[in-house]
């Protein structure tokens, strides 16, 4: 009986051991009610916001130097299909498009969870430190609304994390007008100011106040002139046509002002001031009008491709790179062909004389553009120190560090047809280039990218006033006469306005609004911004809201690069000349159609011959039929809070009459 | 002392060769070849009997009355061991004879396993059993089969419906096993089989049995196989002057210039007429470096052929022991496997190393204990570079004009695969089981038994990779460094697991009422914990140790080391009882009942019950069946019925939310370094909670002409309820991902026929048939998918389903496609623009005269509709076998009858919409072209629509190129030779056989030629380490 006795005994000490082994908890894992108690957690939580948020180089991309592609700056040879009506679709699956809350679920979930803790005191850290961290957020929500709004115009405002109910989703996907959504944008921005500090990290790698106040006069700018140059269309709240009228919920908005032009006065308003404050504190960087700058001989040259770009008094925020850690192409680009992203000839026109003359005016000097030396010569210090020209040095130290170094500029390799190598339109910028060739291990690159610059808050300020006031005032002529004089350009710029004649600037499409020419006075301080801010990721912004592109709706337009049918043809072999629309063989444009290369339209099978062209529904994009059936109780589109954007209609595949 | 003289026989006829032995001692002797044999043995002795392929069997001297003197004339008839359904099967904690048994298990045995030469066992099971589904969707070496037991069983994100695999009743991997020690395989499919496993049983339970010893003389047996391996298929590259005049079509159909200049091609050209050596030319722009590979190479590449090997060469040897007393037997093996892969630079490998012993032993008649233990050992090395990406980008990078080497004859990068291959260091991981296995077994009286089970199993894993600096030579042959980074990485990984099994059974029959019953419980427990570390900058290229990293970049810039601990647990604990009954052995019943709990749930959601039950009835041992058992021996039919919880959740801790945080990783440096980051946490529901399978199954078990013929066939009707199904989709204001409820039913039908012929003739001839044929089929029954959308599921759709347009077929004219598009209003705008010659021409199939897509729901799915489903249906298996005067041959088939595919990738199209993922096999060459001075020539008849880079517009899931995925594969052919026994014994063994063995010979398919069928599923864009054909000659001796 021992033995029966043994094993029973076993048996209950077994039972009795197990019940205990099942509460099993994360041995080796954090807790959300253990995080975000004290400082580092939010600086951590925060900084890691800031790469799905904010722009900055993009490996094998052209960077942030690249995104202005597709626009009348700078072209690439896919044409995009916003300029080619019919092509541009509304997709049908929800993940296609960029309607989607991902970042500001993000951004909420830490405003709701820290914010009663920091309230409550139950933060532990330095204070500065956390009203820093929590600053950010704020700022950050913002800029992902700013993106939000610039695409779609009226978007849901969310301030919190929602219940996976759909009942509390379908009431948080309405539409709130832009301009509410503005206010909100502003609100945050105004918030983020408070907190921010003015140099929180020493090296201007974590976004500071003066970024708020930039921001906040980019944003308040964008939504002024938007509404003053859509006003009365579907495009802004209120308007004829406006679709969000056909919900209940937006039928009977006003605008916080009162009216529409009264917003119009104080959104510029807002826009001057805040980009006072910045203009006010931070002094533009010098330009000794030097190229070759291998050791910051021109800060205003060098600081664009800066392996470190914290001593730049204009630069107010940029992304650091490291080899090994974290890198990009931008520098091997920059030496060769710019990705394919080539500047076009209307971009490189519009620069003028260092004498302050428009290149078409009498007596202007212009040398004509033959060849690039003669485009470059005597223009805005600006074209000469960022237009590349053959048989220019790209390599002053390190030489033969990097396989994907270019020594000497050779010319425009207009044939090739990989992005790495191809020279789009002949015309390249050097504007963010590196003279190091250690910078150019293929995918290897470490220079700065910059995030925000204060001449923006220079040029946001002229325009504000100008827009707001018709006139400039003391502050606006000032801003300008130092950004000319820094860009080495005759500071007089009433002697442009003067010499300017618009029907010589309609290739620029900032020529326009609402599809006819604007004043030379406008047009000069447009001139300016697109000058200054060449190759900055911001001209798609600016058009949008200038409304300039009505006119391709009925006038194509066509995108030209250097005049390769001039002398300049003589670099080429015969072969690298093959055209023909109808030849598949053909690598360049027909000189029939324009002696000046047109990029897109060299093969009558591609989307993009017979030019560039617009559709009004184009200004705003179309959202996904699948977001409104899920958001809809009866799984169907009318039952949805959410309307589609002027002239897109509600079904997948379907475009813009 | 007693002389016997005995005839053996078998059901046909006098039996030579078989082996008689006096039981507890090494006397015996063979009959010879009329059957006779003489033996002299105790008057109280037991001989035993056996002979390959028949029942062993026992006899008792005394129980013979003297025919003269002391001389014993005995005649004895052995019955052969196939198909014989009063065999034991293994099943959940014990053993039943098979006639007994009313759930549905499947068997195979050692026999069906042998000699063949495949890394593991689980390659071996594939097409044994029908319902075993095996997929072998890669052949790299550390890859192993996915494997489940009637079809898809789940679509859930957060849960698995993975077999439980127990080796001797205790968790464990079919992979770090030793093939020769598997006795026997038993697959239990239904949930009445397996529900006294409970919780993690829910998809069915694979039990492997090991050998033991037997008592007698010691045996020793050895055997080997030397193998040599090759790939089944690798897609073939154009050559590169193809190649290049077809990028360039597909670039110029795009609206775009071409790819390769005139000046490339006519480098590519007299590269291969032989006038041009140099197989690049050095950078324009910088020429003390040789070009980018892409934009200017000229060389011609089967990238393929250069980076995988002809063949390899692999060798696997064991041998083992076996014998004892009454008392006491063991088991000794040890096995080692020296397998070789096909990667041409840095080949991998795979050895594997393994002992186990096992010793059984009778303390006293009431108490014995069985102790087993089993060591093995896994290590698999590959090159640092053969990561998974390899595979696709193959294919898409590999351009033919690739240059291998740079024309100083150094490999070269630029990209290539090559160089990084073979310079940029290994990766090899170290992987140890061991095994601790105790068994008690106490019979205080006859019919009840108690068993108590201690398992230990420990699992240690050391990986480490070194990613070594390579360097590329310039021009003047100088090196200069091209992979800047160098980095150490080593991991360490402990699981213990902990297994105790306390059950007692008792047996007792009432005249014909036999009933059994058990109660049990069962506790697991598995703690594992690992720890990694890497440093960047090996200091001396040969000693790659983080001990001699340096810390810094190729720059010198300080990096941070990056280090990473974890330590994670789960338990679960069940008591179970099971009931059976049979009245005579025709009337037969089972119930079982199992109450689980996990650690996977909190407290308040922990336990779970799941009943079970089954019944059968053997017809054929009613009296009334009497006068057919001469041609109907065994009939059977049974039925049951269970339900079991799933318990096994992906993730560990289903019902805990973690912050994910991230340490020195942030991507937006601060002062030169990486932050620390946080994201916000994933949203679970609250609700969640366990999932339910539910099966029934029918069964039929039939022996027909002396059992000969044998069969079964099985339905079956499986329903997973209340499955973690994908996230339901929400407004996307949610902003984060929809967390996963219980809100999905899937339901799978299927059946299994496995029917067998086995005989042997009067001249000698033995041979058998064995046809297995199984299917499966499932369809969603239950899922919120609300707006209908053809982006997930729908509820009443069968899975697999593929949604596609019609094809028309190709527009030879551009009069053609006008006139197509003139027939619809939108015409077929939606996929693309500029259509032309070649395009392809799309059906209005629901006659509305637009041509799209409507909102993609189920009822507005526009002209797209179900052309197709990619469930494997139909799986067959058959074997046949023949032995004849010590010859034996043995052919495997198994296949898949029915199986649609979309292939939507660049290993099918060639060009796609993208340059940067398409490549240019030799059967893309079909494609439309009619330019009559393409040196190409025209092809307006092609398979092929024209390649468009930039557009997918012909690209549409459509009829015209849907694939038939169904095959039938030669698994294996093998013939041996056994030498006849009188010889064997002159050279003083038992058993002395040669054979030649061949897997994976002959496919048939009709799908692309570039895919294998079997891995058709495996890898990204259906790239993986392709299978492989493997011939192999060995020997089997026993002494």
């Amino acid at each position: 009986m021992n033995n029966r006795l043994i094993v029973l005994f076993i048996t209950i000490l077994f039972l009795a051991s197990c019940k205990k082994e099942l509460n099993q908890e994360p041995l080796s894992a954090i807790t959300p009610e253990n995080y975000l108690n004290e400082e580092s957690q939010l600086g951590a939580y925060a900084i890691a916001r800031y790469t799905k948020i904010l722009p900055s180089h993009a490996n094998y991309t052209f960077g942030t130097f690249g995104t202005d592609g597709n626009t009348d700056n700078m072209a690439i040879p896919d044409l995009d299909t916003k300029f080619e009506p019919g092509l541009w679709k509304v997709p049908a699956a929800a993940k296609d498009g960029n309607w989607e809350f991902t970042n500001i679920h993000d951004v909420n979930y830490f405003l709701s969870t820290v914010i009663p803790k920091w309230k409550a005191g139950k933060i532990v850290g330095s204070d500065v430190n956390i009203r820093q961290y929590i600053g950010e957020i704020y700022f950050l929500r913002a800029f992902e609304y700013f993106k939000k709004m610039q695409e779609f115009g009226d978007y849901p405002i969310n301030k919190t994390i929602y219940p996976d109910t759909k009942s509390v989703l379908v009431e948080a996907s309405k539409r709130q007008p832009s301009s509410a959504v503005t206010r909100f944008i502003l609100s945050d921005l105004d918030s983020a100011a408070l907190l921010l500090q003015t140099s929180p990290d020493g090296n201007k790698n974590r976004i500071s106040k003066s970024c708020a106040q930039l921001l906040k006069s980019r944003v308040a700018l964008f939504e002024g002139t938007w509404l003053k140059y859509f006003k009365g269309t579907a495009f802004v709240p209120n308007g004829t046509g406006w679709p969000g009228k056909s919900k209940d919920y937006n039928a009977s908005y006003q605008f916080a002002s009162g009216s529409i032009d009264a917003e119009i006065t104080y959104l510029l308003g807002e826009s001057m001031s805040a980009a006072k404050a910045v203009a006010d504190a931070v002094p533009l960087v010098n330009n000794t009008g030097i190229i070759e700058s291998p050791a910051n001989e021109n800060p205003y040259f060098s600081m664009f491709g800066a392996v470190n770009m914290s001593g730049y008094s204009e630069v107010l925020l940029w992304r650091q790179y490291a080899l090994g850690i974290v890198t990009h192409n931008v520098p091997v680009f920059e030496q060769a062909g710019n990705y394919a992203v080539g500047l076009t000839r209307a971009m490189v026109e519009s620069f003028v004389m260092a004498n302050g003359l428009p290149i078409y005016a009498p007596g202007s000097g212009y040398k004509g553009d033959d060849y690039i030396t003669d485009v470059r010569n005597g223009r805005d210090g600006r074209l000469t120190l960022f237009l590349k020209e053959p048989a220019q040095k790209n390599v002053l130290l390190n030489f033969g560090a990097g396989d994907h170094a270019t020594n000497i500029e050779p010319v425009p390799q207009i044939f090739e047809t990989s992005y790495e190598k191809k020279y789009t339109t002949g015309y390249t910028i050097r504007k963010g280039l590196s003279y190091d060739a250690a910078q150019c291990g293929n995918g290897q690159g470490y220079t700065g990218s910059i995030t925000f610059r204060a001449s923006e808050a220079y040029l946001n300020y002229i325009e504000a006033c100008y827009e707001k006031n018709g006139s400039l005032d003391g502050d606006a002529t000032s801003y300008w006469h130092q950004l000319r004089t820094r860009a080495k350009v005759d500071p007089d710029f009433q002697k442009t306005i003067a010499a300017t004649d618009m029907s010589k600037e309609s290739q620029d499409w900032g020529a326009y609004s609402g599809g006819a020419l604007i004043s030379p006075t406008l047009y000069n301080i447009r001139r300016e911004r697109r000058n200054e801010l060449m190759a900055e990721g911001l001209r798609y912004m600016d058009l949008k809201r200038w409304r300039a592109m009505d006119q391709m709706i009925s006038t194509p337009y066509h995108f030209e690069g250097f005049k390769l049918w001039g002398p300049m043809k003589s670099w080429y072999t015969d072969d690298q000349l093959t055209y023909g629309a109808a030849n598949t063989n053909a690598i360049v444009s027909d000189p029939a159609l324009s002696v000046y290369l047109r990029p897109q339209e060299i093969h009558s099978s591609s989307n993009a011959y017979g030019g560039a062209k617009w559709n009004m529904a184009h200004y705003l994009s179309p959202i996904a039929i699948q977001n409104f059936t899920i958001s809809s109780e009866n799984s169907d589109i009318a039952g949805s809070p959410i309307y589609q954007n002027p002239g897109w209609p509600t079904t997948g595949g379907g475009t813009p009459n | 002392m007693a002389k016997i003289e005995g005839v053996v026989k078998d059901e046909q006829g006098v039996l030579p060769g078989a082996s008689i032995k006096i039981k507890g001692t090494t006397i015996g002797t063979t009959s010879d070849s009329k059957g006779f044999f003489t033996l002299s043995a105790p008057a109280d002795g037991i001989l035993l009997i056996s002979s390959i392929g028949y029942k062993p069997t026992e006899l008792s001297v005394k129980d013979y009355k003297p025919s003269s003197g002391s001389i014993y004339r005995v005649f004895l008839t052995m019955t052969s061991e196939d198909n014989n359904l009063n065999e034991l099967v293994v099943v959940g904690f014990g053993t039943q004879k098979k006639v007994n048994v009313t759930g549905s298990v499947g068997v195979v045995d050692a026999k069906e396993l042998e000699n063949r030469p495949v890394q593991n066992i689980t390659q071996a099971l594939e097409g044994l059993i029908p319902g075993l589904n095996i997929g072998q969707s890669n052949g790299a070496l550390d890859t192993q089969a996915d494997i489940n037991i009637r079809g898809q069983g789940t679509i859930s994100t957060a849960s698995n419906a993975s077999p439980l695999i127990l080796v001797d009743g205790m968790e464990g991997s079919l992979s770090a096993l030793n093939p020769q020690d598997v006795e026997s395989i038993s697959v239990l499919k239904d949930a009445s089989s397996s529900a006294v496993y409970g919780s993690r049983a829910a998809f069915g339970v694979i039990l492997v049995t090991t050998k033991k010893g037997k008592a007698g003389k010691i045996q020793i047996n050895y055997n080997d196989s030397f193998r040599s391996s090759s790939p089944t298929l690798l897609p073939k590259m154009m050559d590169s002057y193809t190649f290049a005049l077809y990028f360039n079509d597909a670039s110029t159909n795009g609206g775009n210039s071409a790819i390769f200049g005139a000046d490339q091609l006519a480098r590519i050209q007299a590269f291969q007429a032989g006038t041009l050596k140099a197989s690049i030319i050095p950078n324009p722009s910088n020429t003390q470096y040789w070009g980018d590979g892409y934009a200017y190479g000229n060389a011609n590449n089967d990238w393929f052929k250069i980076m995988y090997r002809d063949h390899s060469f692999s060798q696997e040897h064991n041998l083992s022991l076996n014998g004892g007393t009454d008392k006491t037997t063991y088991y000794i093996s040890t096995n080692y496997l020296d397998q070789n892969g096909i990667m041409t630079y840095n080949q991998d490998t795979y050895a594997r190393y393994g002992v186990s012993a096992k010793i059984n032993n009778k303390i006293s008649d009431q108490l014995s204990i069985n102790y087993s233990t089993r060591f093995l050992r896994e290590n698999f090395q590959r090159p640092s570079d053969l990561t998974t990406g390899f595979y696709g980008n193959l294919g898409r990078q590999g351009w033919p004009t690739l240059p291998l080497t740079d024309p100083n004859g150094y490999l070269y990068s630029s990209p290539s695969p090559a160089l990084a291959m073979a310079e940029g260091g290994v990766d090899n991981t170290v992987t140890d089981w061991m095994y601790q296995q105790m068994q008690l077994v106490y019979e205080p009286i006859k019919g009840w038994k108690t068993f108590a089970e201690f398992n230990y199993r420990t699992k240690d894993t050391f990986r480490h990779w070194d990613a070594q600096q390579t360097y590329n030579h310039d021009v003047n042959g100088v090196p200069y460094l091209y992979g800047k980074s160098s980095n150490v990485y080593e991991y360490g990984f402990k699981e213990n697991y902990f297994n105790t099994n306390i059950y007692s059974e008792y047996t007792k029959s009432f005249g014909k009422h036999n009933f059994k019953a058990m109660v049990g419980f069962q506790n697991e427990t598995t703690k594992y914990r690992d720890l990694s570390a890497q440093r960047n900058g090996i200091i001396l290229a040969d000693i790659p140790t983080i001990n001699t990293t340096s810390g810094t970049d190729a720059n010198g810039l300080v990096l941070a080391p990056s280090v990473t601990g974890q330590y994670q647990n789960w338990a679960t604990a069940g008591y179970f009882g099971r009931i059976n009954y049979d009245y005579d052995g025709r009337y037969l019943l089972e119930a079982n009942l199992r109450y689980d709990g996990s650690s996977r749930f909190r407290a308040d959601n922990r336990w779970g019950t799941f009943p079970s039950i089954s019944a059968g009835w053997n017809v054929a041992r009613e009296d009334f069946w009497k006068n057919n058992l001469d041609l109907i021996s065994t009939l059977k039919i049974r039925g049951s019925y269970g339900s079991l919880g799933n318990q096994n959740t992906k993730d560990w801790y289903p019902t805990y939310v973690t912050i994910p945080v991230g340490t020195a990783n942030g991507g937006w440096l601060l002062n030169g370094s990486q932050p620390n980051t946080a994201s916000s946490p994933p949203v679970l529901s609250s609700t969640q909670t366990w999932e339910t399978v539910k099966t029934y199954n029918a069964g039929l078990d039939f022996g027909l002409f002396k059992n000969r013929l044998t069969g079964s066939l099985d339905v079956y009707d499986r329903k997973t309820l209340n499955m973690l199904g994908p996230a339901i989709e929400l407004p996307l204001t949610f902003g984060t991902a929809v967390p996963v409820t219980n809100n999905t039913d899937l339901k799978t039908r299927g059946f299994e026929l496995d029917i067998a012929w086995n005989d042997r003739t009067k001249g000698g001839l033995g041979y058998g048939f064995k046809f297995l044929l199984s299917d499966a089929k499932t369809t969603v029954t239950r899922y919120p998918n609300l707006t209908g959308s053809l982006n997930t599921y729908l509820a009443g759709d069968q899975l697999g389903n593929i949604y596609g347009y019609t094809t028309l077929g190709i527009a030879k004219t551009q009069a053609q496609m006008d006139a197509h598009l003139a027939t619809s209003s939108n015409g077929q705008s939606v996929f693309g623009s500029q259509w032309g010659a070649g395009d392809i021409m799309y059906a209005d199939y629901n006659h509305d005269g637009k041509i799209d897509w409507g909102s993609w729901t189920k009822g507005d799915s526009g002209d797209a509709h179900v052309i197709g489903n990619n469930t494997p249906r139909y799986r067959v298996g058959f074997d046949m076998h023949f032995e004849y005067k010590g010859f034996d041959f043995r052919a495997f088939l198994q296949g898949v009858l029915k199986r649609d595919y979309w292939i939507s990738n660049y290993y099918f199209w060639g060009a796609t919409s993208s340059q940067w993922f398409s490549t240019g096999l030799v059967q893309n060459l079909n494609y439309f072209r009619n330019d009559p001075t393409s040196p190409l020539g025209v092809n307006t008849d092609s398979y092929y629509p024209r390649p468009v880079f930039g557009s997918d517009k012909n690209q549409q899931v459509q009829t015209g190129y849907l694939q038939n995925a169904a095959y039938l594969r030669i698994k294996n052919l093998q013939l041996g030779y056994t030498l006849p026994s009188l010889l064997t014994k002159h050279l003083g063994g038992q058993k002395f056989r040669i054979y030649a063995s061949a897997e994976n010979l002959v496919t048939w398919t009709k799908l692309a030629k570039m895919f294998d069928p079997e891995t058709v599923d495996g890898g990204d864009d259906q790239s993986v380490y392709p299978l492989n054909k493997v011939f192999s000659v060995g020997l089997s001796v026993t002494f």
